[in-house]
């Protein structure tokens, strides 16, 4: 009961915030993966730690097409476990952008912290659904590793972005 | 009227089967009864000369990228004066000379598949057709648009179009000739920033610019500056405002710092100063600077126009509920105009008659008088996803 009261309230929460936005929720849309050795992996800093806290705090280990699954703390993008496809799997007709960009998300189960890849699916049309967006720690494209309005399919066959995973890569 | 329907029908089937040849047919080819002559006369309509009023709303479609659009509006009359059909996450700019309007843009040969294609697409202003496409080799960067992914000089004769791939370069294209010139390298910095006819900066993950002077073949000296922000812990907005008479660009930072960087006539830039738009009191009620395009200066009177809203840190994106009015010349702020909608972007026009014009993210165009803030206008379904909006330069 507790659990369901939190959930809803999380969810209204998730929602407020997200209606508050449409170009918040958008802004995510060409957001994700991919990131390129030459950019510098920035995983320093309070700001990730506070980040997957806050986040951590109201995340959930069951629905992964919720946006307050717990591996999608630095998540920017359409779901594509809401395109049929899955946290590790591209759907039908779309191809993995070949590099990621990683995040550390706090696994509110075990209380551990594990490092995820986000990785994007190229080369279909925008899936449109389940927009997802943190601004949390997100920078402008002058720091591009941290922006969320960058088309990341670089390295794919084709640019034009459709939807976002969120591979484990292991304990952080 | 009954007997003429048949021939209506064959008719128009027939103008559908001329009309769906590869090649445009000539009006002789088809057969005579195909080729009506409406008593009336008929014609396709050109825009009048145009008005520093007239304001290009982009609306990047969201929801099928490869097909965004752009809706011209005159928002002194709030007429809906015509359409330019673009393609992905495109950039608007229409010429200092107000006769043509170049897109930047990118298409897959068939839709969402098929080669890339990226190009400077050259419209005419009045006409609305196009006059020229230019390809750009190197492509360009692909990110959801802002205003500064590309440019153009203070004379208007180049196109500057920042690639990112993911390494970052500015593509130089000639629009007076029709030609693209070179790439100009900028290891690591981004977005174009003019400061000249020949000459723009770039702003670098550190909070410095980079200074580039180029020339009319391409050739282009770099020249970098010390940080001027704080870029790990509050970096300014991508979307920044300019006095092109003092030579100086405004920045302002998520949490409402505001950068004063003046250039010279090389294009070589320094801080002046800078100073918070937020005072103790905003920051303890929740105040920031937010949106897309949030920040705009009145060519005129010089005040500034910032998106402001109540939010916790990393709100960035949320947008305003209320416009500030500053003044740069005394440091302050003169008024808050609350907003009936929430903007994300914010344009002043130029002209006798300045006008704001606030964008929100549900397609409302809100027209304010700049001075009171009272509401001149509203014109709705400005756009489905809208994100920026451009007007011709002072």
């Amino acid at each position: 009961m507790f659990d369901r009261v939190v959930e809803r309230l999380t969810r209204r929460v998730a929602q407020k915030s997200s209606r508050r936005s449409f170009l918040a929720r958008l802004g995510t849309a060409l957001a994700g993966g991919a990131l390129l050795p030459l950019l510098p992996v920035d995983r320093s800093g309070r700001l990730k730690r506070a980040h997957a806290q806050a986040f951590a705090e109201q995340a959930q280990t069951q629905d992964d097409t919720a946006c307050n699954y717990w591996r999608y703390c630095a998540m920017d993008g359409y779901l594509c476990t809401c395109c049929n496809g899955a946290v590790n799997a591209c759907p039908p007709g779309s191809e993995p952008s070949p590099t990621s960009w990683v995040g550390s998300c706090i696994n509110p189960d075990d209380g551990q912290t594990y490092l995820i890849a986000y990785r994007d699916c190229c080369g279909k049309g925008v899936c449109g659904r389940c927009p997802c967006l943190s601004t949390e720690g997100e920078m402008p494209v002058y720091r591009p590793q941290l922006s969320n309005d960058i088309d990341w399919c670089f390295g794919a066959r084709s640019m034009v972005y459709h939807c976002t995973t969120a591979g484990l890569v292991g304990r952080a | 009227m009954r007997r003429s329907a048949p021939i209506l029908a064959t008719a128009t089937a027939l103008v559908l089967l001329a009309s769906s040849a590869w090649a445009a047919q000539d009006i002789e080819a088809l057969p005579e009864e195909a080729r009506l002559v409406p008593e009336e006369a008929f014609t396709t309509r050109t825009l009048p000369p145009p008005a520093p009023s007239w304001i290009y709303v982009l609306d990047v479609a969201f929801d099928n990228l490869v097909a965004s659009r752009v809706n011209i509006f005159d928002v002194l009359s709030g007429d809906f004066l015509g359409v330019l059909h673009s393609g992905y996450v495109p950039n608007v700019l229409p010429a200092p000379d107000r006769r043509e309007v170049y897109v930047v843009e990118t298409y897959w040969t068939h839709g969402t598949r098929g080669r890339r294609e990226d190009l400077v697409t050259v419209f005419d202003a009045r006409t609305l057709e196009v006059l020229a496409e230019i390809p750009l080799p190197r492509g360009r960067a692909l990110i959801v648009s802002k205003q500064p992914v590309a440019q153009l000089s203070d004379d208007g004769r180049f196109l500057l179009s920042f690639n990112l791939s993911p390494a970052t370069s500015v593509s130089l294209v000639d629009v007076q000739r029709r030609a693209y010139v070179g790439e100009i390298e900028a290891p690591g910095c981004s977005l174009v920033y003019p400061t000249g006819a020949r000459s723009f900066s770039m702003l670098c993950p550190d909070g410095s610019l980079v200074d580039v002077a180029f020339a009319e073949d391409g050739s282009a000296r770099v020249a970098d500056n010390e940080p001027f922000f704080d870029a790990e812990n509050d970096p300014v907005f991508e979307h920044a405002a300019r006095d092109p008479d003092a030579r100086l660009w405004y920045f302002i930072s998520y949490d409402g710092t505001l950068y004063e960087v003046g250039y010279d006539e090389n294009g070589r830039t320094a801080l002046r100063e800078s100073w918070s738009v937020v005072s103790a009191e905003d920051a303890a009620e929740g105040w920031r600077p937010g949106g897309w395009q949030l920040l705009a200066r009145d060519p005129r009177s010089g005040r500034l126009y910032l998106l402001m809203h109540k939010g916790p840190k990393w709100s960035h994106k949320w947008p305003g509920e209320e416009v500030w009015v500053l003044d740069p010349a005394a440091n302050r702020r003169i008024a808050r105009l609350p907003l009936e909608e929430p903007a994300v972007s914010l344009l002043v026009t130029a002209g006798e008659e300045p006008l704001l014009a606030a964008l929100s993210d549900t397609g409302l165009l809100t027209i304010l008088d700049p001075a009171s803030g009272e509401v001149q206008r509203r014109i709705e379904g400005a756009g489905v996803t809208p994100f920026l909006l451009d007007a011709f330069a002072p």
